[in-house]
């Protein structure tokens, strides 16, 4: 059943053949990935039961060609704004996962006024000093990024296109405290929710509150049991916690919930 | 060796109660209960002057013999009448809480007390399921998650929500804070695989109850192995070890006390629902299952003299490893006070002075 219902499309822009995957109806939820590259999970198709999910693969990642022009996240932002531009998306919600969650950053920055909304899965638009993306066989990536790696449907990313995107990923994902990144964060109005997984072992999820200093509108969240990739480990509470802050923003803290046993 | 009182706020019954648990509420004396809480503060008056380290209170419910069902109102209780010693709260069963209420009253408790507060957190016993509606099969999960986000609640500094398994909160930010930083001196109790493990990846204390030395010393045991696997050695106080101790001037009257204690928990669930626990609740030492405590009687670990005890206590150090003991010098439940007092005089006498350097 899994990702039954995602197409695949293409669009072009800043010369290069973008690929994405997209599937459901409503209004439109934008996600940029990981450093591995596009891969779905449970939660895509959770989100597609109530938005229009258009999971881009950035230029460099997966079977597109190796890309050594893009040199720094911002440019990377500008050709994913146009790319988003050909589709006529005018407004869209924004998700962003651990790599993709910089280029996110850098997408809400440049797309001011355009999204409503901005989720971070595990950004590593800041990280603790010495950290470092997981590496190795695909056994010991799944023991970095996985709390509960029986809970992972998809096939595991291809080691050689991982490993073609590597230096793009390097160049691209910057110090692990970005000056010019963190100065612009104060005037990103945009509510963003960060999420942590409790169980992280690539980024520290202490960094989660560092977001929450320098953003006016952010929130963050720890998702217990969870590892680096959330919305793999826990894929209902992911998207639980994702749709209600897309749909009500800061008012998403009130609870809905009812405890009404019987009539 | 440090030594902890365990208080239990002796409930002496005015007429002979029904056996069975939950004991029926209205066969409570309220004139006798106010009587168990005022002579506590006098028992703790002695147990201070005597020198024990800590007094300790745990969470039971629905029976006199343990008559205190919030721990943290009887830690309060404690930490306002008695000046030097250490309240440790062992603690509150964190599958019947809110979480985040714990981290609260916690840090309100260690501030109130000036930083005299130990915390243990645990699951709790079997019966305990029942007090709130809980299903036993979920609460090892809900211990877990609901310590885990304690620690949590203590220590992140921006308002976060929580998005569990069995707990979700939207909005945390807890005021105050705990007064030892970052919290209190914190032990995961039980012998259990999982809360050993949990106490070794939080770098937390263990305590264990009851059992033999050489059956929680498997548990200690277990933690110190999953400390070493995290990096870290956990100090002698960091593994305390509950007991009870019958404690005589002889050992033939030490053995003769001892033969004399019923071999049934004075007040026990019905057969059929001990029966359909033991199904639902399972429980291990260091991964090794063992039946769930659903009706015998705790076991009495040191018996006999001074003599005898001290050298038991120096065995519990080599085989357990604890560097705390907390006693409960004359079960629970039992309708006298006066052995318990000359018990503790003769602990404050022969014994203690003796088990300091252990």
């Amino acid at each position: 059943m899994a990702n039954a219902a995602f197409r695949e499309g293409h669009v072009d822009a800043d010369g290069f053949r973008i690929r994405y995957m997209q599937a459901g109806a409503g209004p439109p939820l934008v996600h940029l990935h990981g450093a591995g590259g596009l891969r779905l999970t449970p939660a895509h198709d959770l989100l597609a039961r109530q938005f229009r999910v258009i999971a881009f693969e950035m230029p460099g990642f997966g079977d597109s060609p190796v890309n050594t022009r893009t040199e720094t996240m911002p440019e990377m932002a500008s050709t994913i704004v146009r790319a988003i531009d050909k589709l006529g998306l005018d407004s869209f919600d924004l998700m962003g996962t651990s790599f993709g969650g910089k280029a996110a950053l850098w997408v809400a920055l440049q797309a001011t006024g355009r999204v409503p909304a901005l989720v971070l899965e595990a950004p590593a638009a800041i990280r603790q000093e010495g950290a470092a993306p997981p590496s190795g066989t695909p056994e010991e990536i799944a023991r970095r990024l996985y709390a509960h790696p029986e809970r992972v449907s998809a096939p595991p990313i291809d080691p050689a296109a991982r490993a073609k995107a590597q230096p793009l990923v390097q160049r691209l994902l910057g110090p692990h405290r970005d000056a010019d990144l963190e100065s612009r964060l104060p005037d990103l109005s945009t509510p963003t929710l960060v999420l942590f997984g409790t169980l992280d072992g690539v980024i520290a999820p202490a960094m989660g509150r560092i977001y929450k200093d320098l953003m006016p509108n952010c929130h963050l969240v720890f998702v217990y049991d969870a590892a680096h990739a959330i919305s793999t480990d826990r894929p209902e509470a992911f998207t639980e916690v994702v749709t209600d802050f897309l749909e009500r923003h800061e008012a998403f803290v009130i609870s809905r919930a009812e405890t009404v046993i019987h009539p | 060796m440090k030594v902890s009182f365990f208080e239990t706020a002796r409930y002496v019954a005015s007429k002979p109660l029904p056996s069975e648990w939950p004991v029926p509420s209205g066969s409570y004396d309220p004139e006798a209960g106010a009587r168990a809480y005022r002579g506590m503060i006098e028992r703790l008056e002695l147990v201070e002057a005597i020198g024990f380290d800590w007094v300790s209170v745990s969470e039971h419910h629905y029976s006199p013999r343990i008559l205190t069902p919030s721990p943290i109102v009887s830690a309060a209780f404690l930490a306002a009448h008695l000046k030097k010693i250490k309240i440790a709260l062992l603690g509150p069963i964190v599958p019947q809480s809110n979480p985040v209420r714990v981290a609260e009253e916690i840090a309100m408790l260690d501030t109130m007390a000036q930083g005299r507060l130990i915390v243990g957190l645990l699951r709790g016993t079997s019966n305990e399921s029942l007090t709130y509606d809980l299903n036993p099969a979920e609460a090892r999960e809900r211990t877990d998650e609901g310590m885990e986000l304690v620690l949590k609640a203590w220590t992140e500094p921006q308002p976060f929500g929580w998005q569990g398994r069995h707990y979700r909160y939207r909005t945390i930010s807890i005021w105050p804070r705990p007064l030892q930083q970052p919290y209190p001196p914190t032990f995961a109790l039980g012998t259990s695989r999982e809360s050993c493990e949990f106490a070794a990846r939080h770098h937390l204390g263990c305590g264990v109850s009851y059992g033999s030395f050489e059956s929680v010393g498997k548990a200690t045991r277990y933690y110190r192995e999953r400390c070493a696997h995290y990096g870290w050695e956990p100090s002698p106080d960091q593994i305390v070890y509950r007991a009870n101790m019958l404690l005589a001037d002889t050992d033939g009257e030490a053995q003769e006390a001892l033969g004399k204690l019923p071999n049934q928990a004075p007040f026990t669930m019905r057969p059929g629902v001990r029966e359909a626990m033991s199904t639902l609740d399972s429980r291990n030492i260091a991964g090794e299952a063992r039946a769930p405590i659903v009706s015998g009687a705790l076991p009495t670990t040191f018996v006999g003299s001074p003599d005898t005890v001290v050298e038991q206590v120096r065995q519990c150090r080599d085989v357990v490893g604890a560097g705390v003991l907390d006693l409960s010098l004359h079960p629970p439940g039992s309708a006298s006070l006066d052995p318990l007092l000359r018990a503790l005089e003769l602990f404050g006498k022969k014994v203690l002075p003796r088990i300091r350097d252990i």
